[in-house]
This record gives C-alpha cells, structure tokens and sequence, in this order.
C-alpha cells in the first residue's frame, strides 16, 4: 500500500514532484509506463512498479529511452495510457523515434515526461528537452509546482488524446526532487482494453496503418494539431497571471522559476510594481493570450533556466503583434540580465529583478556575510564527493590505475556514466581521460583503437558499468570487434543501476514489478561477439590487475574484464559486514618511510582516519562497512581483519 | 642564514631519474612501500609519495651517489678512480667438481661461487636473476639446487633487486647478490646505512658482480627478436668476446640467431651510457668472462669476506684457480677504462655531477680532481 | 489550512550533513509532521550527493500560507539543524543571519581532502567558537554518539529532530513524530525511534 494510491480524493499529502506526476498519472487512469533510469527521473517509474498490482498497471524498466518510448507508443497505438520517463539525455537517445512518432501521431493518451537537470546537479550536462518540443512540433507543458505537477499530467493525457499526438511534461530537478503538499484527485474506476485496429482506410488515425508517411502530408496534419494546441492553450488554467493590471515590469516564466520568481518579488517587497506571467503551455505559446499581457506593460523579464527557450519565443510573438502591442524593452538571456548557464534560484531573481527596478537590497548584514565568508575558507574545508566505504568502484579503479601505470605507455580509460564517473577525480586516481554520454566510452575506444596507422601506440581502455552495458555499449562492442580495434573494456558489474537507486536491469533475475526473469549474462553476450573475456573479483587487487595487465598487453582484439562486486549500498551488501577490521597500533607506521600514509592519502576509503596525535591510521567503526579490502593494501599488514561469522 | 632542506625523496627520485631516463630498472627502489612497481623491465611510480627522505632515493645508483662515501664504507678508502677499482686480486677461473656442467654463461663461477656459500649457510638464501622467455624474473632461492637453475646471464636489465627488498622485508639477513653493477652499487649503498636508521643492519652475507658494457630494454628486445626466433624456446644468449661483434641466440632445437651488435646497441637503455663502472666496483667478488676463452672467468677478488669463500671452494673442489695472463688484465683495464670516461664525459656535460659538496645536483658527487683525472 | 501564527512566515529550516547521514529522512519526517498540523511545506534536496559523502541540504520552507521555493533565498535561514559541525559552516555562509539558531551533532565526519591529509578540520572548539559568533544560539549535541549507544549510529538524525522540535518556535512534538512515522515505518522500529526522539527532546534541556 502506498500514499500515493490510498489516500482518498482531495486528501492533502506532501509528495515529491516526481510523485506528485505519478499521482497525476494514476488519476488519468495511465496503462503503460516505461522509462530508463536516471536521475532526476528515476522515482516515477520507480513509484509506479510499486503501486502496479492494484490498477492494472504494466510498468517496466527497459534497456534504453528509445525502446522505452516505442514500448509506450504500442500501448498508445492500442488505445492505452502510456507513459514515457526519461532524463534530459535520454529525450536525446529516443528522439529519432520521437521524430517519426510525432508524424505518425498516437491513439491512446501519450504522455512522456522529461527532468531536465540545470546546473547538472547530478549529469555531465544541461541540456534541454524543450527544444525538441519545438523542433518535432509536439506540445509541451511545464508545471510551476508540485499540485500543478500532478494536475497537468492528467490534463496532458486528454490532450494527447484531443490532438491524437504525443504531449510532452517536462520537469526539472528542483521540481522533481522538491518536494510540496497536493491535494489529490478521484482514481477512475474505467477499465481499458488492448487493441490494435490496422485494417481500416490506410489514413485514417484510428483504424488505419501508423507511420509518419506519406510524409507531406502527415506531416501537415502534424502542424495542425500544433495549431489546435495553440487554440486550446489560449484558456488553459495552467497559464496563470498574478500582479498589478499594468505592471512596471512583466515577469514570464514557467516551471521552478516560477517559484523562484515569486519568492524574489516577495523579498523584494515589489508585488504591485511586477506582473508574474507563468505559463505553464510553454510549446506553442498561446499568442493572444501573451498579446494581452504585453500590450500592459513596457518592460518584460523572462525568466528561465539554460538557454532562452521562452524567452525567443515570447520575443517572436512580440514582434510578430508590435503593432497593436508597441515595441517593448526585453530583459532575461539575451541582454545578461539572467545567466545562460547553471541553475536559477531566488537570489538570481532577486538580483535582477533589484536591477531592473533600481531596489537596493542586502541579504545580510555585511559584516556578517565577511564572517562567515571567512569562516568557510578557514574552518570548512571542501567536501568532495567519493566513492562509498566499501565500494567496488575504489577496488577497481585502483587496479586499473595500477596497470596503466605499471604497464607505462601512457594507456588511457575512456569513461562513461554511472557512479563510476567520479573517477576522473583523486576518488578513482584520477583514472578516466574522456566522458560523455551513455556507452560513448566503449565507442570512443573503439576509434581511438583503430590509430596505430597514425603512430599512436597508447593501450586503449573503456568502462561502463552493467546497466550501461546493456543501454548502448553493445552496438559499440560489435563496433570494436567487426572493425578490428584494439581495446580492453572493463565492465563494472554491481548487479544493479546503483547511480540511481538500484534498478534492475536485464542481467538481473527479476524485473521492476518483482517477476523471475531470464537474467542476460554480459559474459556470454561479449563471447558471442567475439572479444576475449575475463571475470574478476575487485577485491582481489593484485589478481585483478594482473590480468589487466596481461590484457592491455594481449593485441588480438577486443578484450572485455569484467569486475563483478555488487555495490556497497546494494539491498545484498547494505549493512552487512563482511569483516570486523582495525588497525595495529604497534605495526602501522604511518607516515614513515615505506608507506607514507598509503591508506588514508591514496586509497582514500572513508572509513579510514589518520589520527594526526598518535601518528596511526584508524578504523572509523561508524562509517567503515567492513568490507576487508584495506588489509590488503597496507604495506605493512597494519590493517587486521576478521571474518564475521 | 636558512638552512635548505633538501628533499631526498620520490619526487627527487622521478625528477633526476625516471623522468630524466637514467633509471635501469635495477630494481632497489621496488617492493619497498607500495609506490613503485616494476613491470616487463619498468620502473612506474603508482602514486606520490611525500616522505621527505625516502630508501628509494638513497639506494638508487643513479641519483646522488656520493663514491667517496660508498668507497669508504666498503673499502675505507676515498675513490680514487682505479678503472677496476679497489681490489686485492684477480685470476683466472672456472668451475670444478660436480658445478663443471652446469649450463652457465662462460665458467660458471658465479653459480659455483654462490652454490657453496649456500651450502656452508655463508649466506642463508641469494637473490639471483632467472627469465621466463626474455623477461628477467628475480628470485630468491634458498636451497643450493635452485641457485643453478639460474644460472647465465639474461642480457635484459633486471629489477633483480626487488627480490632482494622482499627478503629483507621478510626478515632474511646475510644475503647472497649476484648482480650488475648498478645493482651492486645500490646493494653498497643499501649497506652503507644512508639514512642514518637506528635499526638498520646490513643484509648481505655476499655480493657478486658482473662485468658489465651495457644490458638490454627487455620491452625493446622482445618485440626486436619476434618473429626472428620462437622467444619461449630460446635456450642461451651470449656476446662472444671481440672482434666478433655479434650476439648469438640458440634456439632450443640446435639453431642460432646471429645478431650484429651495432644492432643491438640500439635497445640498451639510455642509462647505461651513463655509467661509469664496468667490473662491479663496490663487491665482495667481480666476475666476468675471460677474453680467449669463454668457458672460463676473470675473478677480481675486493674483500676479505669474498677472499675467505674463493679461497675455500677453491680448496673443496668448486672451482679452479689460476693466474690471468698480464694482457688479459691489460685490455680489461683499458676497456674499463674506457667506459669510466665515456659515462663520466657524457654526465659532466649534461650537468649531473656533482663535484661542489652538499647540493643534490643528480647522479654522482665525486671530486673535481678525480672527475678531470678520469675524464681527460 | 492553519491558524497557527508562525514566528515569521516563511519560516525556513536547513538540514544539512552528508550523504549516508539519513539527511533525507529527517527532513521528510519533520516536514510531514508540519504538513499534519495543516501548514504549506515545501521541501528541496540536494540527491546526487546524497549516498556519496558530499554535502547534502534540505531546506524546508513552512508557511501557513503558501507554497514557496525550495530554495531558501540567501542570509533567510532561521534554524540550522546539522548532522556533521563543519557543514554548519558552510550553509551560514549561505543562508545564516545574526538572527538564524544552530543545531550542531558534534560528530566529525572527514572530507576526503582531509583524510588525504591535503585539508586540514577545525578542533570542535573551533567549530562551537565559530557557530557561536555567526547565530544567536548554537547547541551542541552528541547525537551520533548517543545513537551509537542506542545501538544504530543512523538514529542521530532522529535525536536531531526531537532536539529541533524542542526549539520551541513551531507547534510540533511527540505525537505528530510518532503519527509522522507511522506513515512509513513498520511497527518494530517505531520504539527504537521514539526513544531516539525523547533523548533528543532531553539533550536540549541541558
Ligand atoms: C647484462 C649483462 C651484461 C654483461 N656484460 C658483460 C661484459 O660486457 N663482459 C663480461 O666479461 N661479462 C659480462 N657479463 C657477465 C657474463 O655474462 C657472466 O655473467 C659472467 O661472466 C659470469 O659467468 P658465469 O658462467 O660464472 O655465470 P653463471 O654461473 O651462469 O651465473 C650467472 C649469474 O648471473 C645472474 N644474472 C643473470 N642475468 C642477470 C641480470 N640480467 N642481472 C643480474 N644478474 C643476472 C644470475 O642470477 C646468475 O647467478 C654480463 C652479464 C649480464 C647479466
Ligand atoms: S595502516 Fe598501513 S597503510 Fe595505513 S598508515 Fe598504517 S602502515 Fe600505512
Ligand atoms: S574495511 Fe577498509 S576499505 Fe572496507 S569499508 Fe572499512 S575502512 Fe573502508
Ligand atoms: S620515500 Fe619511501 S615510501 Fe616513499 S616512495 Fe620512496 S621508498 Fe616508498
Ligand atoms: S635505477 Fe634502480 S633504484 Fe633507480 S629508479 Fe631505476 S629501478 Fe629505481
């Protein structure tokens, strides 16, 4: 049982964003859900395997965004609900579905729901989805707070279904993770029933064939839909104004920044001076709707995160109505009234809202804020974010640092992402040299291993992690291996998705919904290619790196290593001690000659402190997980541990 | 007036010596701590190491070494640039008794010679140098038996001290080298207690060096000999004495591989163009082969301690003694001679010796008179 | 939603520790024992950090009102409850004001920076000077510690919470904790709980 299907309608309850789009959801009597895991995303199908049974829901974790979107769209296709869930990046790997699917048009209500992440709070990127919704023409919609969260995914399936095209809801972290009271609708009680008709004319939407051809003239139906978007928007309640009937200053956002917005022209103590324009139809933009607001004001402020989205398309509908509207001056992107990068908050707000009007304002006394500046430089050192006590992360990546140093021809790894990205910092010995998207390590590998014609004989190695594996290293696999390149690549198996919460993945022997399943075995997936491979135990360091070592120097091919270990927070590892562990006083010799404080200054795992009185490391018994691995890389067999029974 | 620390550490280490390839891969600073590894013939440095005055430093033969002290502690006596060094004795040599057959390099001398300090516990185990293909892998062996399965010479240069470094680790004590002469320099140094430890105590019972010109990159030589020979079959490696000019390879099966030296000289690591010592200077026993007859040995006999063992197998029978032939022992002055000055040219004109006193420069402190003596 | 005047409206709250310090939880069962009370919450988090020993910060924004940001603006903290004494410092910087109150678990836990020996961490008496001079009131208290004597170090959060709701300036105690965790905890843990809760509640009257 859950809150977010037992409390009754109009039961006011705190939720997450993402919960809240999951309340939504249900209450829109959603089928089918499907997503891939990541962050800050990964709740909602999460939310929803767990609450399946009851509604009949059907809800999975597939391999990749794009099967994830072609899974959802047979549930369309079939009259169902279906929802897609996906981070920024992943709207990047399905779109060239969601390009023919926005031709073909839907059935079914086809909701996806993307989580930007600005300020890449948890992603190597800022990218954004909005621009899709523009550039594959479907209509996009951006809740400003969590009930809206919840309101709109509802409304967004009838809309798909108005339209019989996909609508897009996109969130970000600060929505999807934050977390508000809502207030909850009625669960239907309506029961759909599969079916995909095929056999009626050709053209039609609901009994012909689907596909986006002949594409003239799919796709002028697709504009049209666009255009009956925009006509619906006009009066959508989603779209809310709040200030003075002729403003100083018209403030247009949407999503987090609406709050943030409101926040800062409450600080500022400037409610009748600003107009705060939220749209929460953000593609296409409902053009009377903003004539309107504009034609009462002088001074418009957009206000959004990364690039200026609204902000052009605000600008286009203002010169296209000048006439009637009159030339306004613009603030926000463009001018550098509101950064183009990273994400918003209040105090950005509040500074260019206290420009703009000519407020003075200061947060704090300014002695106080030289304090306690000065506090932090002095008494707060930096926390870096590493590897958890008892990761197999540590364990690997030390030994591939070790057997590329050891090895000594300046071999290089070519990252990916997963948890295992922070080893391009000191955590993982500063071990990876490139990072982009998912399985782009193992296909940059692959190129780079094909440049011994050109003289580069550097050893060339890739890692991802298992989840990724399955995601989109396969094709760069097959990629290696037809083309005869070069490469080891490492596979970090922690039996599960650990950078988002332990999803599980096609290796694994159960699915989302709890179900047995065949697990798909890497091992044998890489054999059937063709590559070399190997399994190891991380913990077993020097094994590992020899084999490493005897890989890199193997130029047959394509090697794979994989270091299978589940994660340390693992549902299998997360508190369980696998050894009690201390360390001998009487042996440890510190920061002598021979070790130098190797435990503490290079391995670097949590759970060991350096007691600078006594000149020893120690066991810190709160943090340490007891997973052994440190007796073994004290040179001095300082570090004990005993096995718990 | 501020007095200078200088830090005699791995940041020195790599600085003077990795990174300026003056490193042989000897092996002293291996298996000492967890910061230095050897791998196929590599010395690589894991991880920063910030201990101000480090063994690593203070064994490596290629950075800082102060003669005058080396020769005093061995010798007690300055360094005074003898081409041979400091030695009381030289012969002719080979193997005897039940040791004549063995498959050594030239007399099997060395093997002979280490065989019965084992046998009489004049040494409780030896750090010797055996392959497997091409690839040097140190060892140390306990039980007389092993010693001659080490026998000759592997020509690529070996982390053989590394071996060494995990016994004394261990505990062993009154240890047995057979090594080049930048390992038998870094064993002197090793003995000579350079970082003043209260708890140091020499380990070595017995220290053989070889003659050596020059060794090979055992990761330039294994690529160079592929496809010339089946490297896993390849049974012995020798350089017959001048004019021939040429390395033989014998194949387990009766072929020979001919190699010209020039050749050859190409993948010798650039660090022994900088060194200065041909016979092993800083031994107990030097031994090389005896020019005109390679199945014999010139033995130069510099200690006590390695006198009394000669002296002794020689009475049981494990090796023959005779007197080297005056040319003999002039062409081998005048060959040590030689690369005394080419080392010592070369390193005088990059700047790395060090003739003023305290500063550590980089590779050798010697003194100015001697250094223009040897050099002209 | 309620009649209940707060101190000041929004009144904001910052957990803050590191990742693995049940930050989260805290935060979430605080918050719904405000939300039962009939007040607007809002909650923002910093995630990514959170299972990996970064810092991590909950700002709670309490209203009888409105919903508000989940981001406190800057210099609007008014208390400060925190699981590890340095990241105190570092949310002040942010968020404090000579007016702001300070919750300090006294149990260090060591950046890497620091543990590498590259950083150096104040003694606690640095610490307390500090939080002393940048808040109107500090308290310190050994949470960690007394959750271990408990028996689970992860209870320090919860003797945190009992401690912040014996600050006195928001309408909540016992019951609306136990009603709180009665949502999501099964019966067997509630005691262990309760009692870390009480100890909480205690340690302030010291
Ligand atoms: C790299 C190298 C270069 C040499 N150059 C010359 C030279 O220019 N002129 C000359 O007269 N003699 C040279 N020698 C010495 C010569 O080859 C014989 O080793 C020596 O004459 C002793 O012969 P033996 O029959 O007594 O040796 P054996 O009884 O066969 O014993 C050989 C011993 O050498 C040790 N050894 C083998 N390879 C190595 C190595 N790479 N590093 C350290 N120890 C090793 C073994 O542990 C063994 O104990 C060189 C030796 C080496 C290893
Ligand atoms: S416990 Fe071992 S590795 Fe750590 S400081 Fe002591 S001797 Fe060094
Ligand atoms: S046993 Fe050692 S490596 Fe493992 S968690 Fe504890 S301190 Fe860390
Ligand atoms: S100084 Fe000592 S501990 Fe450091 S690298 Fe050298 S030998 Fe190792
Ligand atoms: S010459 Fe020997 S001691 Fe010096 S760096 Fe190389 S392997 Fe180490």
């Amino acid at each position: 049982m859950s809150y977010l299907t037992d409390e009754k309608e109009g039961a006011s309850c705190l939720v997450m964003g993402n919960e809240a789009i999951v309340r939504g959801a249900l209450e829109a009597g959603v089928n089918v859900a499907s997503g891939y895991p990541g962050t800050p995303s990964s709740e909602i199908i999460e939310n929803l395997s767990k609450v399946a049974k009851e509604p009949n829901l059907y809800v999975e974790w597939s391999v990749n965004e794009k099967v994830a979107l072609e899974v959802a769209a047979a549930a369309s296709f079939s009259r169902l609900r279906a929802l897609c869930v996906m981070k920024q990046n992943g709207v990047n790997v399905a779109s060239d579905f969601l390009l023919h699917l926005a031709g073909s048009g839907t059935r079914g209500g086809f909701v996806m729901v993307t989580c930007d992440d600005p300020g890449a709070l948890s992603s190597v990127n800022e990218g954004e989805s909005r621009f899709f919704a523009r550039l594959l023409e479907i209509p996009l919609l951006e809740p400003g707070n969590f009930q809206e969260a919840k309101d709109m995914t509802k409304w967004a399936f009838d809309l798909s279904e108005e339209l019989r095209q996909i609508v897009v809801v996109r969130s970000v972290t600060r929505m999807s993770h934050a977390s508000g009271n809502i207030t909850y609708g009625r669960l239907p009680a309506e029961k759909r029933r599969a079916e995909f008709r095929f056999d009626g004319f050709a053209l039609d939407p609901d009994e012909g064939i689907i596909i986006s051809a002949p594409v003239a003239w799919k796709h002028q139906q697709q504009q049209e839909k666009i255009r009956k978007a925009r006509e619906i928007f006009e009066g959508c309640p989603f779209n809310t104004y709040e200030g003075p009937e002729r403003p100083d200053l018209l403030l247009i956002t949407s999503s987090a920044c609406y709050l943030y917005s409101r926040e800062a022209v409450n600080v500022l103590g400037a409610e009748d001076r600003v107009g705060l324009l939220k749209m929460g139809t953000t593609w296409p933009l409902p053009p009377k709707l903003l004539a309107k607001h504009l034609s009462r004001t002088d001074k418009v402020m957009i206000v959004e995160e990364v690039l200026p989205f609204l902000e052009e398309n605000v600008k286009i509908l203002a010169a296209e109505q000048a006439a009637e509207i009159g030339v306004k001056t613009f603030y926000g992107k463009n001018d550098g009234t509101i950064p183009m990068t990273g994400e918003m908050n209040p105090d950005l707000v509040i500074a260019a809202l206290s420009s703009v009007l000519g407020i003075d304002y200061v947060p704090v006394p300014e002695e106080y804020g030289r304090e306690a500046q000065a506090s932090v430089i002095a008494r707060a050192p930096n926390r870096e974010q590493v590897f958890c006590p008892g990761c197999p992360h540590r364990a690997s990546f030390f030994s591939i640092h070790n057997a590329l140093e050891m090895d000594n021809r300046q071999g290089f790894v070519c990252g990916d992402i997963g948890c295992y990205t922070m080893a391009i910092g000191s955590t993982g010995f500063n071990t990876l040299k490139t990072l982009h998207s998912m399985g782009s390590g193992a296909g940059i590998a692959s190129g780079f291993g094909k440049l011994g014609q050109f003289g580069m004989d550097q050893p060339i190695l890739a890692v991802c992690g298992d989840s990724t594996f399955y995601h989109a290293v396969i094709p760069a696999l097959v990629n290696a291996v037809h083309n005869r390149s070069n490469i080891t690549l490492v596979v970090l198996d922690n039996s599960g998705t650990a950078m988002t919460g332990f999803q599980p993945h096609p290796g694994l022997d159960h699915n989302v919904l709890g179900e047995a399943v065949p697990p798909i075995d890497i091992a044998r997936i890489c054999e059937g290619i063709g590559a070399r491979v190997e399994i190891r135990d991380p913990f077993d360091l020097e094994g590992t790196r020899e084999t490493l070592n005897e890989l890199i120097e193997d130029t047959s091919g394509v090697k794979v290593l994989i270091m299978r270990k589940a994660c340390a927070l693992s549902p299998q590892r997360k508190n369980k001690k696998d050894y009690t562990v201390h360390v001998d006083e009487t042996i440890c010799i510190g920061e002598e000659c021979g070790c130098g404080r190797f435990c503490t200054r290079i391995f670097g795992c949590p759970g060991l402190i350096w007691n600078a009185e006594k000149q020893k490391a120690e066991i810190d018994e709160v943090i340490c997980v007891g997973c052994g691995v440190c007796a073994d890389i004290c040179p001095q067999g300082a570090i004990k541990r005993e096995e718990v029974a | 007036m501020e007095k200078r620390v200088i830090r005699r550490g791995q940041e020195e280490l790599k600085k003077y010596v990795l990174d300026a390839r003056l490193c042989t891969g000897c092996g002293a600073c291996i298996d000492l701590c967890p910061y230095h590894r050897s791998h196929r013939g590599k010395t690589a440095v894991l991880f920063p190491c910030v201990v101000d005055e480090g063994r690593c430093f203070a064994y490596c033969p290629k950075v800082d070494v102060d003669l005058d002290m080396v020769s005093r502690h061995l010798f007690g006596r300055p360094y005074d640039g003898n081409p041979l060094g400091s030695y009381q004795s030289i012969s002719a040599t080979r193997a005897g008794g039940r040791l004549k057959n063995v498959a050594s390099q030239a007399g099997g001398v060395v093997s002979a010679l280490m065989y019965f300090a084992l046998e009489k516990r004049y040494v409780s185990g030896a750090v010797l140098t055996d392959r497997r293909g091409l690839l040097p892998l140190p060892r140390f062996v306990t039980v007389p038996q092993d010693v001659l399965a080490c026998a000759a010479s592997k020509y690529t240069a070996a982390p053989t001290l590394s071996a060494l470094n995990q016994a004394v680790e261990k505990g062993h004590r009154n240890i047995g080298l057979v090594g080049t002469p930048c390992q038998v320099l870094a064993a002197a140094l090793m003995s000579s207690n350079p970082l003043k430890a209260d708890d140091c105590v020499n380990p070595f019972g017995l220290v053989i060096g070889l003659f050596c010109t020059w060794a090979i990159d055992f990761r330039l030589f294994e690529p160079f000999l592929a496809g010339r020979i089946e490297i896993d079959r390849i049974r012995k490696i020798d350089i017959p004495p001048p004019p021939s000019e040429i390395m033989e390879v014998f194949g387990d099966s009766g072929t020979k591989l001919e190699i010209p030296l020039n050749e050859i000289r190409e993948l010798v690591p650039n660090g022994c163009s900088y060194c200065i010592d041909m016979t092993s200077e800083f031994s107990d026993l030097s031994v090389g082969v005896m020019e005109g007859h390679p199945d014999m040995n010139t033995l130069i006999i510099r200690t006590d301690r390695g006198r009394r063992i000669v002296e002794e197998a020689a009475q049981e029978g494990y090796l023959t003694l005779s007197a080297l032939p005056e040319e003999n022992r002039e062409h081998l002055i005048w060959a040590a001679g030689n690369k005394k000055k080419r080392g010592l040219s070369k390193a005088r004109g990059e700047g790395m010796i060090n003739t003023q006193g305290n500063e550590t420069k980089s590779y050798l402190r010697i003194s100015a008179e001697i250094l223009e003596g040897l050099t002209a | 939603m309620t009649a209940y005047r707060l101190p000041k409206d929004p009144y904001n709250i910052i957990i803050t520790g590191v990742g693995g310090q049940g930050n989260v939880m805290a935060s979430r069962v605080f918050s719904n024992m405000l939300v039962q009370k009939g007040f607007f919450v809002t909650i923002g988090e910093t995630f990514g950090a959170s299972q990996r020993g970064g810092s991590v910060m909950s700002h709670i924004r309490v209203s009888s009102k409105s919903t508000w940001s989940p981001q406190v603006p800057k210099g609007k903290a008014d208390v400060v409850v925190t699981l590890e004494p340095i990241e105190a410092i570092r949310v002040l910087a942010g968020y404090g004001n000579p007016a702001v109150k300070v919750l300090t678990n006294t149990r260090a836990i060591y950046p890497a920076g620091v543990i590498a020996g590259r950083l150096s961490y104040p003694s606690l008496d640095e610490i307390k000077e500090t939080l002393k001079k940048l808040s109107a009131r500090a308290w310190f208290i050994d949470a960690t510690d007394e959750a271990v004597k408990l028996g689970n170090a992860i209870l320090g959060n919860i003797i945190m919470i009992g401690a912040l709701s014996a600050v006195g300036d928001l309408p909540v105690g016992r019951g609306d904790f136990e009603a709180a965790l009665s949502r999501t905890l099964p019966a067997e843990k509630m005691a262990d709980n309760l009692t870390a809760f009480d100890l909480g509640v205690e340690l302030m009257k010291q």
